[in-house]
């Protein structure tokens, strides 16, 4: 039984509480519309979103490819070492400020230190893109262990401080091989833009080999994901694996692949020990393939420091040295050439018919054109020689005479075939192309074509030549005319050991001539003779280098020192130093059969029989030292496979 | 008063609606199981507990008639303008804002049974204290004192701050003042007349700066911790729900912290992501069920002061619910609403149940004097 009571006031609330019903459904069925479209319509998206909310990406470095000699000696490796990085998200304001202060205390900062720190710090919480600061950015690199312990001990107070292990190159000749090898150091940000792979902290190769084989080098690295939660804590084992399917837990790494030098550890230290000068270079090369044996550059960097903690002065002092030690003076410096070039004013003469090996010009200490006299070295005069006697005592009167039948421009097409004035098209950065003149682009007011001649014979004047480039034409005297591409990359190599690339001599095909000299074996004859007196007949320039048990062959010369650079002050403690002449020594041995070319130039080192060639010497007899044991050893090995053959029978 | 009996009493009870209420109350201990799964202690069961509190008030309550809420309805008003004078002095303070009043070792928070008590005033003032519109309807002019009553304890409401609480409570005793005499001209007069003004001082009155305050306040907890995260992070725990939810327990959003406030205003998104659309469509549904079941009591009630009621308790989930759902899919701005019986928090539990015993109430006693 229903009463009511007041059913007057209800009825009035109905048509109201019907019209209200609608009014919820319809709400309701917004709400359903709204869960339609985010779950049904746009599910997928949300649930890539979901996914990316957790999944973290973790970075696996590629270990970088390793670098060695021809003999399988390790130049360069890695080695583990432990990289600092601050995380700005995690530490703001007044912590932020401990943290760097107990960091620079720990790690021993200098003001500059933590200025940098501070400015990367502002840097990256400035910056536009709000995840930025999520990006740890680099410290300190490379710290000691005991930096690496005291971290450890106080990692409680430093809680945006990560300590990444990453290993670190290792340079095992050290300065020796700056040059060659290069060195490592942090990408940068425009870097970066070009080549997304790299990371920020990550470093690059810088010159030499580093930079040029980067690609073979770097390998690829790989990623570890790893499920955590919104405060980025990683997850246990178990949830870790129900999150990320399992062929995405890890993608290894790729280590990079390996090279395999032409150089000879061995022989490159005894290059280095040998070199006596402040500043020069010498070249060690293979004169029937034109592979390097050893390359050295001095001063030099040590690539270790280079890849490690680089202070803003010690870069300072680098670059401010006055003998440049960035500067790899075997192909980026430019010398006169002086007496080592009158082998090609020698061939330049044969092949043009100006000579034969049996014409004699007779030397009275000098030689005249016109009002002007160029001084022989002797000024007594070395009376009458042929070609081969000119080389052997350096007889500059003989070679003004040629220069001057001949003209610049024929002595320029010889030097151009043995691969001068232009880059030897080594593969190991830029590379200049030193200086050959040519009559019809020389300022007349400099002087006639005749003295531009005479100075060019004697390898002075514009003649400008790169160490690089000697090492190539003494090659091609010595191995019958074949203009060699220079190479230093034997075989690339991957981490396995199985040869991906193997590199055969090429020869230098810009000079002109397919990369041959194009000359008569008997004009070769004559200057190799020339050149074999000079160390082993009495009256030689370099007869003191004279080796009991080998013949060897070489030329002296003594570059004028003409100009000093531009704006260099002139210190009453080095001008000396400065104004003395360049040494060269450009040699090749054996003198028969010649297998190496030896090419030494010592900065001011004087005269080239005393500042060059006893180096040359050196490194030959180091050479022929290690041949000897070579050959003893397949003898051995010979004779014990013998015996071996024998007992089997 | 006189009771049949009691298998009559039984029998008149709103059964559906009590069954709705279970099946809501299960849903929410057991989502909320696994919401807090990785919390400390046993949050779901501290739910229960209130739930199994709430059930015995409302129990203890059926066997008072409802119209003695009437006699108590100006009592209850100033008490719970007295607590909330209460938490304004002597409030605990959490997170910036001053919500909780300390009793004992509880923390209750009085904004929630504000609620009720502005409910019950309505009902007794349209039916009791206002003997009727002055011609036969009321007009704007006659609604002053009404909503002068409701702006009190909002006012108190918003200066804790509890945006959320003080906008729901505005909109229950605003709907209840809607189901009054109300001309349909005067309500159409002051809600277009209201939406217009906004709409033309939004777009020509108001400079930027101005109405980035506006938002900011409108949607603060946005704006306090940037870009919106909150809101950000629920859609995408919704959204990738999908068609059946990723599983109880299994919802990354809500058991990888993700989700903020994953136990209490956010409740929704745990139950979106882990049981998807259809589990979503069931839960509106029985909200729904609810809102409508009360407005079904509401106009069957035996008087006019249980209609009200009714239509009060109609409101109160109604609105809580809709603001809710829609704050965490995106729709509507992020205001701290929780849902009721399934959001965290005993105060509210103890407050809704407490709305579902007057329904139960005013639905049994029309069948009786």
């Amino acid at each position: 039984m229903l009463i009511r009571r007041d059913a007057d006031d209800i009825r009035e609330i109905r048509p109201r509480a019907a019209l209200g019903a609608l009014v919820v459904l319809c709400a309701m069925l917004v709400l359903v519309v709204r869960l339609y479209q985010l779950q049904i319509l746009r599910g997928e998206e949300y649930v890539t979103q979901s996914i990316s909310n957790y999944r973290k990406s973790l970075f696996v470095p590629a270990d970088r490819g390793m670098i060695k000699d021809r003999n399988g000696h390790t130049l360069v490796d890695n080695r583990p070492s432990f990289d600092v990085f601050i995380t700005p998200a995690f530490c703001k304001g007044k912590e932020r400020d401990e943290i760097i202060a107990k960091l620079s205390s720990l790690l021993q900062f200098t003001p500059e230190d933590v200025e940098k720190v501070k400015l990367d710090y502002q840097k990256s919480w400035l910056s536009k893109d709000r995840l930025e600061r999520f990006k740890p950015f680099l410290v300190e690199l490379d710290i000691p262990r005991d930096q690496v312990d005291l971290l450890e001990a106080h990692k409680t107070e430093l809680s945006c401080v990560d300590l990444i292990p990453s290993p670190h190159r290792n340079y095992h000749s050290a300065a020796a091989l700056g040059h060659v090898l290069g060195y490592m150091s942090e990408v940068t940000p425009d870097e970066m833009d070009d080549h997304p792979e790299y990371r920020r902290g990550q470093t690059i190769g810088r010159r030499g080999l580093e930079r040029r084989w980067e690609k073979e080098l770097r390998g690829e690295d790989g990623h570890e994901n790893i499920a955590v939660d919104a405060k980025g804590r990683k997850l246990d084992k178990e949830t870790n694996e129900l999150l990320i399917p399992e062929n995405e837990r890890l993608i290894p790494a790729t280590p990079g692949n390996n090279l395999v030098l032409s150089i000879d550890e061995r022989l490159q230290l005894a290059a280095d020990a040998a070199f006596p000068g402040r500043a020069g270079a010498v070249v060690v090369m293979e004169a029937k393939t034109g592979f390097l044996l050893a390359m050295v550059s001095r001063p030099s960097f040590d690539p270790n420091k280079m890849s490690g903690r680089m202070r803003r002065v010690d870069y300072q002092k680098l670059d401010e040295d006055p003998l440049k030690p960035m500067l790899n003076r075997v192909m980026n410096e430019n010398y006169h050439p002086g007496s080592t070039f009158k082998v090609v004013t020698s061939l330049a003469g044969l092949e043009k018919g100006a000579i034969n090996p049996q014409s004699t010009i007779f030397c009275n200490g000098g030689y005249t054109m016109g009002n002007h006299r160029w001084r022989c070295d002797k000024p007594s005069g070395h009376g009458s020689l042929d070609v081969k006697h000119a080389i052997q005592y350096s007889c500059d009167a003989f070679f003004y005479a040629l220069g001057d039948r001949l003209g610049l421009d024929l002595i320029s097409d010889m030097a151009h075939r043995m691969g001068f004035g232009q880059p030897t098209g080594f593969d190991l950065g830029r590379e200049i192309p030193g200086v050959i003149p040519e009559l019809k682009l020389l300022n007349p007011n400099t002087g006639s074509p005749k003295s531009h001649a005479i100075n060019a014979s004697i390898g002075q004047g514009e003649i400008n030549v790169t160490p690089l480039q000697q090492a190539i034409a003494y090659a091609a005297i010595a191995n019958g005319g074949t203009v060699w591409k220079p190479q230093i990359v034997r075989r690339i190599e991957a981490p396995d050991g199985h040869v991906l690339r193997d590199f055969q001599p090429e020869r230098d095909l810009a000079n002109g001539h397919d990369g041959r000299l194009d000359v008569k074996e008997s004009s070769l004859a004559v200057v190799r003779a020339g050149l074999a007196a000079v160390i082993n007949e009495p009256g030689g320039t370099a007869f003191r280098q004279k080796l009991p048990d080998l013949k060897w062959a070489g030329k002296t010369g003594t570059a004028q020192v003409v100009t000093l650079g531009g704006k260099q002050k002139l210190d009453p403690t080095t001008q000396a130093y400065l104004s003395r002449d360049h040494a060269w020594f450009a040699s090749y041995a054996p003198a028969d059969d010649p297998e190496i070319v030896v090419i030494v130039i010592n900065e001011h080192g004087g005269w080239g029989a005393e500042g060059a060639a006893p180096v040359a010497n050196k490194i030959v007899q180091t050479w022929y030292q290690m041949k000897k044991e070579e050959t003893a050893a397949g003898a051995a090995a010979a004779a014990l496979a013998a015996a071996a053959k024998m007992a089997v029978q | 008063m006189s009771l049949n009996s009691s298998d009559s009493k039984l029998d008149h009870l709103n059964w559906p609606l009590v069954l709705c209420t279970f099946l809501v109350c299960g849903l929410g201990v057991w989502n909320l199981a696994s919401a807090t799964k990785n919390a400390p202690i046993a949050m779901w069961f501290v739910q229960f507990r209130w739930m199994m509190i709430g059930a015995a008030a409302v129990a203890a309550f059926l066997f008072i008639d409802y119209r003695w809420l009437s006699t108590m309805a100006w009592p209850g008003y100033f008490a719970a303008l007295g607590l909330l004078a209460g938490v304004a002095f002597a409030g605990k303070k959490v997170l910036g804002a001053r919500r909780w009043l300390s009793v004992g070792s509880m923390q209750i928070q009085p904004s929630e049974f504000v609620k009720i008590a502005v409910i019950v005033l309505m009902a007794r003032y349209f039916t009791k204290d206002e003997v009727g519109p002055r011609k036969g309807q009321y007009d704007l002019l006659d609604l002053w004192r009404p909503f002068g009553l409701i702006l009190i304890p909002v006012a108190l409401v918003m200066k804790q701050p509890d945006l959320g609480t003080a906008l729901v409570t505005f909109f229950i005793a605003f709907t209840m003042i809607m189901f009054a005499k109300v001309k349909i001209r005067s309500l159409l007069t002051l809600l277009v007349s209201g939406v217009g003004v906004s709409i033309f001082a939004w777009q020509n009155l108001l400079k930027p700066y101005q109405k980035d305050r506006v938002r900011t306040f409108l949607n603060p907890e946005a704006y306090a911790k940037g870009a919106g995260y909150h809101a950000i992070q629920s859609v995408i725990a919704v959204g990738s729900g999908q068609w059946s939810g990723k599983g109880w327990g299994e919802g990354t959003q809500n058991q990888l912290a993700f989700l903020p406030e994953q136990h209490t205003d956010f409740i929704f998104s745990v139950w979106a992501e882990e049981h998807g659309f259809l589990g979503g469509i069931l839960l509106i549904g029985l909200y729904a069920f609810l809102v409508l079941a009360a407005l079904d009591v509401a106009a069957n009630a035996r008087d006019k002061f249980g209609s009200f009621l009714a239509l009060g308790i109609a409101a109160l989930f109604f609105w809580h619910a809709f603001i809710n759902v829609g704050m965490v899919t995106g729709v509507l701005p992020v205001v701290g609403v929780p849902l009721p019986l399934f959001s965290y928090g005993g105060s509210s539990v103890v407050a809704d149940l407490l709305g579902i015993g007057i329904l139960l109430n005013v639905s049994l006693r029309r069948f009786m004097f």
